[in-house]
């Protein structure tokens, strides 16, 4: 590291030096920095790891899968805590982020988190496109980043009140959510698609095909990279056109995300208002070239001497690194020793506001009759096991690691089902997907147990729904035609379809006798393989709704009990 | 790629003589005989019921493997049917994420034995899959049958939903279907249903096993099955079929679920006449075969003869 900088230090005309102006390149220019990118990567790979593994656990798989990221998190440990009420799904391991936080500042972000790693990378990114005249401005702190803390409070207030909404802004399961629902699968689209197309249009004449590379190419992604069945998500667009735009922001500012919105940056950054570890700028050396503000991504102020804001620095060790002339070092202090440094900007009345905002967020929330628990929406179906709907709010994170795991695809966030508070939860939509029988995987990865881990015994009898037929569109009933598909999946042993032998009367005059489907309420569970395998694919004849679902007995409207029989008689009869 | 070609002349055939079921049924029926009868007519059908004794863990596995050597040696043995360098494609029902002893899916040592007798009849390459209509990993898993096939040499192929292609059948009421070219592109296809109980067909059994090899929304095809599965045997040829009723589903079929619905019967039947081994499958069961619509059909289509008896079944008890 020879840079003893000789041009920088004999320039002594102007007390402020020039800095050099120069784009910050790829390589790094410290060990440091070059560790930090280390475990940066891994971490980043460890997510990954954990995402592709969740996407490959089937139902024979006992063990419960690894919520490393989500425990170590611990904004969503905290916050689910508040609203749940409950310290069940706690983590100790997020107390270590936090006496590490307290100790290194927010090396979480700046070392750690896959979020963070994406916005580093997309920031420098930026950086580069930026006009050299801009790049001062775009580094230098703003009041504007204090809205993070604002953000930290609201959802605090909402949370204490029992309305858990973190999840939208968590990195963990931003990103999680994100690259399950949206990135992986329009990636593995992208590749199957064009593998089909190459599939299609060969022509098989002579002995070499393009088919001889692609094909054995799509085989091994699709068995060991991506998942058997490809998934699509409704709502994907969304989450995905979220993701786009705030990877976009770094062209803004670099890190938009972690600088301005992300709570769980906020959280730590309280954590870290004086950490042990700290950055010292020499004043009396200092030649304040900015060459350090220039490469901070956080906003944290390096460049002046006594105004730097840990809250704000990642401990990236960009600025050290950049340093011609080597005044600024990070060095050990006694933690939470008081400082001259500048301190988080919390006044009484953003402290008021941020509460008063989480408030009418709360409101905002629950003003809908739904979410006040007044109505059932029919189509409002949960994963078997989740809890009662208020409860399962105040633990969902919005990860998706359900839908992720899901075999069929039937889970998909939800946009309107579930209200504004329940934005991109998990829901169960028969049309692209059913509830395996044999299968209880999303109880099994619910990182806070909003989906609980049910023994597969007891799985196979929770009603998530009930089966109901539209007799102006199913077959026997409506176009004088046997079918008996959803019996046959019907995957109840004793089967909750049957069915009244029926003589109908076609247009011909023929009086045939057709087997007409019923369910029988007391066995339906609501699974939705019959509205899945229905020949009526844009509206399937028969359909499942949230009615009889284990978990709210209001919304049951079968009495249960031998007493009655199901209905044999022709009431259904034309 | 026999088959295609033989396909091609069935085409033909057909437009020329006119939409005469009758005729195109003889037609088929030719072709599908000619093939097989190298040398002396080895029996079209056989039957083999377990007559000895088997205990321990291992028992179904070593009745399954036996009565399966037994049948497919009783019509002739499989180099009848596989001759050397032959691809081929083993159609078991891998339907369903069910254990063998739930009797949804094919037994798994019948799959098992089928590949090695193939093998040592000098196949190239044998090709085990199915389309299920579970989640495919669970139910290939969960059956058993990826296991024990890939065990004994077998390529447990994934039946990929973007791979299927829009066939030309020609048949009665299917002109076109979705079907997956790897199956019927394969020099042999080998049909291995379980019989099964199923509340439109009555039983499910060797022709309705073919439906595996369909794409799309298959579901449709319960609106006409008799005809549509005539002609998906049609197309289709299976050259070997062996029924497995080992363990057989009497009722709440094809899924089942609960044991009480399975009982061991110990017997598998193979041969050439898809008709007469469907037959006597709902034999099995307890039906009366003229009675079910789809084997009535496939009689009347002259895919195989309904009274199974009258073919006179090689029988025998093995121990």
């Amino acid at each position: 590291m020879s840079r003893t900088g000789g041009t920088g230090l004999e320039a002594p005309a102007t007390k402020r030096a020039k800095h050099t102006g120069k784009k910050h390149g790829l390589w790094p220019r410290s060990w440091m920095q070059m560790l930090r990118r280390v475990s940066q990567a891994l971490f980043l790979g460890w997510f990954l790891g954990l995402l592709f593994a969740a996407r490959e656990l089937n139902a024979g798989d006992a063990e419960r899968f690894d919520h490393f990221f989500f425990q170590i998190d611990p904004l969503i440990q905290i916050f689910t805590w508040f609203s749940a009420r409950t310290l069940a799904t706690f983590s100790l391991l997020a107390v270590g982020t936090l006496l590490v936080t307290v100790l290194l500042g927010r090396v979480f972000c700046g070392w750690m988190c896959p979020l963070g790693t994406l916005h580093h990378f997309f920031g420098w990114l930026g950086t580069r496109f930026r006009r050299p005249k801009d790049r001062l401005r775009a580094a230098a702190w703003t009041r504007a980043q204090n809205f993070k803390y604002f953000l930290l409070a609201a959802l605090l207030v909402m949370a204490l009140f029992g309305a858990h909404w973190i999840g939208i802004f968590d990195p963990i399961s931003l990103l999680q959510r994100t690259f399950g629902t949206a990135v992986l699968p329009a990636l593995q689209y992208a590749l199957e698609d064009s593998s089909t197309a190459v599939y299609q249009a060969d022509p098989q004449v002579g002995p070499l095909h393009a088919t001889l590379l692609t094909e054995p190419a799509y085989q091994f992604t699709r068995d060991h990279v991506f998942t058997k069945a490809r998934k699509a998500f409704l709502g994907g667009v969304t989450i995905f056109a979220v993701f786009l735009g705030i990877l976009g922001l770094n062209f803004f500012r670099n890190r938009f995300w972690c600088r301005y919105i992300c709570p769980t940056g906020a959280l730590l950054g309280l954590f870290s208002r004086r950490p042990a570890l700290r950055l010292k700028n020499d004043a009396s050396a200092c030649k304040q070239c900015d060459g350090c503000l220039l490469v901070c991504p956080a906003g944290a102020e390096p460049h002046h001497p006594g105004k730097y804001l840990p809250t704000e620095c990642y401990a990236c060790w960009n600025c050290v690194a950049a340093c011609k002339f080597e005044t600024i070092k990070f060095k050990f202090a006694r933690p939470l020793r008081r400082t001259t440094e500048a301190k988080l900007d919390a006044k009484r009345r953003s402290v008021v506001t941020a509460a008063a905002a989480g408030v009418v967020g709360f409101l905002l929330l629950r003003v809908s009759p739904q979410a006040q628990g007044k109505t059932y929406n029919p189509v409002l179906i949960r994963p078997p096991g989740a809890l009662p709907e208020r409860e399962f709010l105040q633990r969902c994170l919005q990860c998706g690691l359900c839908m992720d795991v899901c075999p069929t695809n039937a889970l998909h966030p939800a946009w309107t089902q579930a209200g504004l508070e329940g934005l991109w939860t998990p829901v169960l939509v028969p049309q692209h997907g059913f509830c395996e029988y044999a299968c209880n995987l999303c109880g099994k990865v619910c990182p806070t147990q909003a989906i609980q881990a049910l023994p597969m015994p007891e799985k196979k009898k929770v009603k998530i729904g009930m089966a109901t037929f539209d007799t102006t569109r199913c077959l026997p009933y409506a176009y004088g035609r046997s079918c008996i598909v959803c019996e046959e999946h019907c995957p109840i042993p004793t089967k909750a379809i049957y069915f009244v032998e029926t003589e109908v009367t076609l247009r011909d005059g023929a009086k045939p006798v057709l087997k007409q489907p019923r369910v029988d309420a007391e066995l339906c569970i609501g699974c939705g393989i019959c509205e899945n395998k229905c020949v009526f694919e844009d509206r399937a004849a028969v359909r499942i709704t949230s009615a009889n679902e284990t978990r709210h007995p209001q919304n049951q409207p079968i009495l249960a009990g031998g007493a009655f029989s199901s209905v044999v008689a022709d009431s259904y009869a034309p | 790629m026999t088959k295609g070609n033989d396909f091609m002349q069935h085409q033909t055939r057909r437009d020329f003589l006119g939409d005469s079921a009758k005729v195109c049924g003889a037609v088929s029926l030719g072709a599908l005989t000619e093939r097989g009868t190298a040398q002396a007519v080895p029996p079209a059908m056989s039957i083999c019921r377990w007559g000895g004794v088997a205990e321990g863990a291992d028992a179904v596995k070593t009745i399954a493997t036996r009565l399966t050597e037994e049948a497919v040696k009783a019509v002739g043995g499989m180099a009848s049917y596989v001759r050397q360098g032959d691809v081929v494609w083993i159609k078991p029902n891998i339907g369903w994420n069910r254990t063998p002893e739930q009797a949804a899916n094919t037994n798994p040592d019948v799959v098992a034995t089928l590949v090695r007798l193939c093998l040592e009849a000098g196949a190239k390459q044998v090709k085990v899959g199915d389309r299920p209509c579970h989640p495919a990993d669970e139910a290939y898993k969960n059956s058993g049958i990826e296991a024990a096939a890939r065990a004994a040499g077998a390529e447990v192929v994934l039946v990929d939903e973007n791979r299927f292609r829009d066939t030309a059948l020609g048949g009665e009421r299917l002109k076109n279907w979705l079907l997956y070219p790897e199956i019927f592109e394969s020099d042999v296809i080998i049909d291995v249903p379980i019989v099964k109980h199923h509340s439109l067909a009555t039983a499910t059994m060797c022709m309705k096993n073919l439906m595996g090899v369909a794409g799309g929304n298959r579901g449709q095809l319960h609106q006409d099955l008799p005809n549509c599965l005539a002609d998906l045997t049609m197309f289709l040829k299976p050259k070997l079929c062996v029924l497995d009723a080992v363990r057989v589903m009497t009722a709440h079929g094809p899924v089942g679920g609960s044991l009480d619905d399975v009982k061991q019967l110990n017997v598998i039947a193979a041969g050439r006449d898809i008709v007469a081994l469907d037959a006597f499958g709902a034999a099995l069961l307890g039906h009366d075969p003229t009675q079910i619509e789809t084997v009535k059909r496939g009689h009347e289509r002259g895919l195989g003869e309904i009274d199974y008896k009258k073919i006179v079944p090689n029988e025998m008890s093995v121990t």
